[in-house]
């Protein structure tokens, strides 16, 4: 690539999605058949001091692809984005979106808001989804240091942008996670009651959906929780979250699998 | 009809030389040591020093709109070069390759030479070396042993900031030393019109940091 000079008139501006358009940088559309759905669970939930997020660890194809994929990368250090969809497309998708954040602030010496960050996933997830069978579906939290709290927004398959009050799931264990969350969710929730939450919604998930990966005490593997708060993004170390699920799990194999009562 | 008159081609290029100049002798002097850059600027948002890539930094003087769409290109190559291999393979020799041979070609073939000098620094780890490339209003590009300066009164400068240090030192020292040299003996630069940026590993991915005022004055105390 040479030297990237852009006349006044035809300049992209510190959009990286839009000079990496006009380089020839960014995938092509297709036409082509989905290939590799990769099925998934991440939760996000707000909480008193910022964002709590859980995603599970497996890659599904028409077999488990991995059992240690990082589906939550922090964008920039007040932001973590989750994917959900094709795998090579969110893999993508996350690079685009870290390169753009900072290319930005770059550009510009000033960095992009939160709800700036929001909105320019948009137009990207709206070309990807509506060109190709590759869908591809963000999950964006963060802390908005202008209102001093944690902020969700979730997309729908054209790219729509909603912000959440409460908490948002995407993947294919959708359903029960968000019931998990809907009986355990209050507005009060502290780091470590919606860390606890986040972590039972997860189990939950793993439980019913073959596509989501529990907790894996065999190769020591669990689902990524990290918080994003003033102190920026922060993941718990592997034996954290490991504990976390093993209590769970006990509660769970005490009631002989029965999830009901005072929510286990 | 227009009539075209002949021009010897030296006559053609000590013009253009003159004019080039002429127009960044207007702009102040950047100092550049460690990694530390320094300049003089009065304002508070139109910078000279910038970031370019994790341990790659910007830093022009002449005239601002000129060199500032050489660092927007800069980022873009940066970042483009990142995404399509990977970040290890931003290099700063080739950004600085790239500027000289457009700064050349402007200076022989555009409308008018781009009345500016820019350097690229690149903060060196286990792969690359710490690199100061300093690059003329024509194209030359110089690899700068220990320190750079770029701009208008550079040659006296430099003899300052020779004089008063020679071996690396720490920070704090090097930019007192580097101020000093931009003020020259009877004069004191404000810290409200310093601008101050250096390249430093901090266990961060970006090393580039742009010092606050009160950040400098403590420094400079």
């Amino acid at each position: 690539m040479g030297l990237p000079l852009f006349s006044a008139s035809d300049d992209p501006g510190p959009s990286f999605f839009h000079f990496a358009q006009s380089a020839g940088l960014t995938t092509p559309t297709s036409s082509g058949t989905a290939l590799s759905p990769h099925a998934t669970t991440v939760i996000a939930v707000r909480y008193d001091q910022g964002v709590v997020m859980v995603g599970d660890r497996q890659a599904t194809g028409n077999y488990i692809a991995s059992r240690d994929v990082r589906k939550i990368e922090p964008a920039d250090r007040f932001t973590a984005l989750a994917i959900s969809g094709t795998a090579a497309r969110g893999i993508e998708f996350i690079r685009m979106a870290q390169l753009s954040f900072e290319h930005y602030e770059k550009m510009t010496d000033t960095a992009l808001s939160l709800e700036g960050k929001a909105n320019y996933l948009s137009p990207i997830i709206q070309r990807n989804n509506l060109t190709s069978p590759l869908m591809v579906l963000p999950l964006l939290a963060g802390w908005d240091s202008s209102q001093q709290t944690g902020r969700i927004f979730e997309y729908d398959g054209a790219g729509g942008c909603y912000e959440r009050l409460d908490f948002a799931t995407i993947g294919s264990g959708t359903p029960f996670a968000e019931n998990t969350l809907r009986l355990g969710f209050s507005t009060d929730l502290d780091r470590d009651a919606a860390l606890t939450l986040g972590a039972l919604a997860l189990y939950e998930a793993g439980d019913n959906d073959p596509s989501t990966g529990g907790p894996d005490f065999v190769r020591n593997i669990y689902p990524m929780m990290v918080t994003i708060s003033s102190e920026g993004f922060q993941e718990l170390d592997n034996d954290d979250a490991g504990e976390r699920f093993r209590v769970i799990n006990e509660r769970r194999t005490q009631s002989g699998g029965v999830a009901g009562g005072s929510l286990r | 009809m227009s009539n075209y008159f002949y021009v010897a081609p030296e006559q053609l290029i000590r013009d253009r030389a003159e004019f080039a100049q002429k127009g960044i002798a207007r702009g102040r002097s950047i100092f550049e040591t460690g990694v530390v850059m320094v300049a003089e600027n009065p304002s508070a948002s139109l910078f000279k020093i910038s970031e370019v890539y994790d341990r790659i930094a910007f830093a022009g003087v002449g005239k601002y709109n000129e060199f500032d769409r050489l660092r927007e290109a800069g980022i873009r190559w940066a970042d483009g070069t990142g995404f399509t291999y990977s970040r290890g393979d931003v290099d700063a020799r080739a950004l600085a390759n790239y500027y000289a041979q457009h700064l050349g070609d402007m200076f022989t073939e555009g409308q008018k030479p781009l009345e500016v000098e820019i350097l690229v620094a690149q903060l060196g780890n286990r792969i690359r070396p710490t690199k100061l490339y300093r690059i003329a209003y024509e194209g030359t590009i110089s690899d700068e042993p220990r320190f750079a300066v770029l701009g208008g009164d550079a040659e006296t400068i430099k003899s300052r900031f020779a004089a008063s240090e020679d071996s690396l030192e720490p920070l704090s020292t090097t930019l007192k030393n580097a101020v000093a040299a931009l003020a020259g003996p009877d004069r004191t630069i404000e810290v409200s019109d310093l601008e101050v940026g250096i390249l430093e590993d901090r266990g961060e991915r970006r090393t580039f940091l742009r010092l606050h005022d009160d950040q400098v004055s403590e420094l400079l105390r």
